[in-house]
């Protein structure tokens, strides 16, 4: 079984005065998990994800990277912002400098690393998400779709061991949806941790392997894909709906054409079995 | 090919954009600026019409031969301070009063309007002044982006407060700017704008919008800062750009020539 890497134990989080916007989360996360987080806006994802990299610290719980829980100094919180990444829903909240290259090593540049570190970090970043062309522009002058990748390169740089995506593909394409999914497959199969929130049901079922379902502060339902879309008291509570593949999966085994048992999670993947 | 993209094309925006494609960006900012900066002080302390013309004419051939920026988005943003300079030196050139006076008069009604020849020289030579110490400035504006000058100022060890400062602002001006356009034609698109009571009220919604948008965004802003390890000092990655002799060349050239006109023309 492959090493605990991050774990949330009984954590709770209160925005200034107002009702808990989480309530006594535990979560343990898993060295190369690929894990979808859904839940409706307002649920708790964004928060919960702030946490895990010490932006927003706990009123009460704990966050434990590598079996070590998190204090609140500032040498111990950068060690898990440096560790856990967060790809920004907004790309414009999050770039802040005038140039790509900038841009990219803004990371790098915080960790205090020597300049050929940061150099040959950044230079590796950008080549990952294809932006070498365009390292001397302005972010302010590049599409949506150019942005988000910027955005990821930011994260890469700095080498994280856990990356999140707050809802990457909100105001996307289809163009850069699909090239999205296939740098997070990339990244997947490099072996990093990956937690991704989103609203596509579809996505989720063919790309994760784990599954958080938030509702109202608190983790609802966690498990593989075919658990938590099969459950309808989940479905029903967390207003989600089934992923096309698994109804068009449980009307073929319903019809007798398929085994009872067997959960493709792609098309390619239901193909196989005829 | 981004200007189109991003629609930012007009305005004063577009001076940030010539500044990203300028041939001239691989100099050294810190070179440019003290040079064009000596050049400036030259010209105004000279104050002599041949040395301002001299500037001036380098100056605007460096930024459109050396920077690759054409004649005319050279020209048309030398036209931008025209008014200004105009309207200033109308007071130099021309002498209002009662009386009759000057070489050339004019009579309006129940006042003069006159000028000398030494009065209009003095006007002409005041307005090449104030176009060169322009071409100066433009040199630095027109080839080193924001970030760069910014950057030459955090050498200057002005307050890092101010710095970051200059960083944030300049990076929020794009993002207010755009907020502010997706804003009005959203006002526009519900007739926010057909008479005159309906826009100011619409323009003063929008800008009590743009607060609260740019309060939230902030918001966002820092912790995006904070997650990258931001340890309350913004630092930027800058690239070494070496002064090359070619263009100390350059610039001794222009220092020589203002020299030669110095002892020969006076």
């Amino acid at each position: 079984m492959r090493e605990t890497i991050l774990e949330v134990s009984h954590l709770s989080y209160l925005y200034e005065g107002e009702h808990e916007a989480l309530h006594d989360v535990s979560v343990s996360i898993k060295r190369g998990e690929q894990i979808a987080v859904i839940g409706s806006n307002g649920a708790g994802k964004s928060t919960f994800f702030l946490n895990l990299n010490g932006v927003l610290t706990p009123k009460e719980g704990a966050v434990i990277y590598e079996g070590q829980a998190v204090g609140r100094s500032r040498k111990e919180l950068n060690r898990l912002r440096e560790h856990v990444g967060i790809v920004f829903q907004d790309a414009d909240s999050q770039i802040i400098a005038s140039t790509v290259y900038q841009e990219a090593a803004f990371g790098p540049m915080n960790l205090g690393l020597s300049r050929e570190e940061v150099k040959e970090r950044t230079d590796r970043a950008l080549r990952y998400m294809d932006l070498e062309a365009m390292k001397d522009r302005p972010p302010h002058y590049l599409s949506g779709g150019e942005k988000k990748r910027v955005s990821i390169a930011d994260i890469l740089a700095m080498k994280p061991e856990v990356i999140i995506f707050d809802e990457p593909t909100a105001s996307l394409d289809p163009v850069n949806t699909a090239m999205l999914e296939e740098v997070l497959v990339k990244l997947g199969k490099e072996g990093r941790t990956l937690l991704v929130s989103t609203h596509d049901v579809d996505f989720v079922y063919r790309w994760a392997e784990r599954v958080l379902v938030f509702e109202g502060g608190r983790i609802l339902a966690d498990g593989a894909p075919e658990e938590i879309f099969r459950d309808s008291q989940v479905l029903k509570k967390a207003h989600l709906k089934k992923p096309v593949l698994l109804e068009v999966t449980e009307f073929l085994v319903r019809k007798g054409l398929l085994g009872e048992g067997l959960y493709p999670h792609t098309v390619e993947e239901l193909q196989k079995y005829f | 090919m981004s200007d189109k993209r991003a629609g930012h094309s007009h305005g004063s925006l577009s001076i940030d954009q010539y500044a990203y494609g300028s041939a001239m960006r691989s100099w050294n900012p810190s070179f440019k600026i003290i040079t064009a900066a000596v050049f400036l002080v030259c010209v105004i302390a000279m104050d002599r019409l041949p040395v301002s013309l001299l500037v001036l004419f380098f100056m605007a051939l460096t930024v459109m031969a050396g920077g690759r920026l054409s004649p005319l988005r050279y020209l048309r943003l030398m036209a931008v301070p025209l008014a200004f300079i105009i309207l200033g030196s109308i007071a130099v050139a021309f002498d209002f009063s009662l009386s009759r006076g000057g070489d050339y008069c004019l009579f309006l009604g129940f006042f003069y309007i006159s000028a000398t020849g030494k009065s209009l020289l003095e006007a002409g030579s005041l307005i090449v002044k104030a176009f060169s110490a322009v071409s100066c400035l433009y040199l630095i504006t027109l080839t080193t982006p924001m970030g760069e000058i910014v950057g030459f100022f955090r050498k200057l060890h002005v307050p890092k407060l101010l710095v970051e400062l200059m960083y944030m602002i300049y990076r929020f001006i794009f993002i207010l700017y755009d907020s502010e356009r997706k804003m009005t034609v959203a006002a526009r698109s519900r007739l926010g704008y057909h008479s005159l009571k309906a826009s100011w009220y619409s323009f003063g919604r929008i800008f009590s919008n743009l607060l609260v948008v740019s309060m939230r965004r902030a918001g966002a802003y820092y912790d995006a800062l904070e997650s990258r390890c931001y340890n309350g000092d913004l630092r930027f990655w800058e690239d070494k750009k070496p002064v090359r002799p070619l263009q100390v060349l350059w610039a001794l050239a222009l220092g020589a020539l203002i020299l030669a006109l110095r002892l020969f023309v006076g």
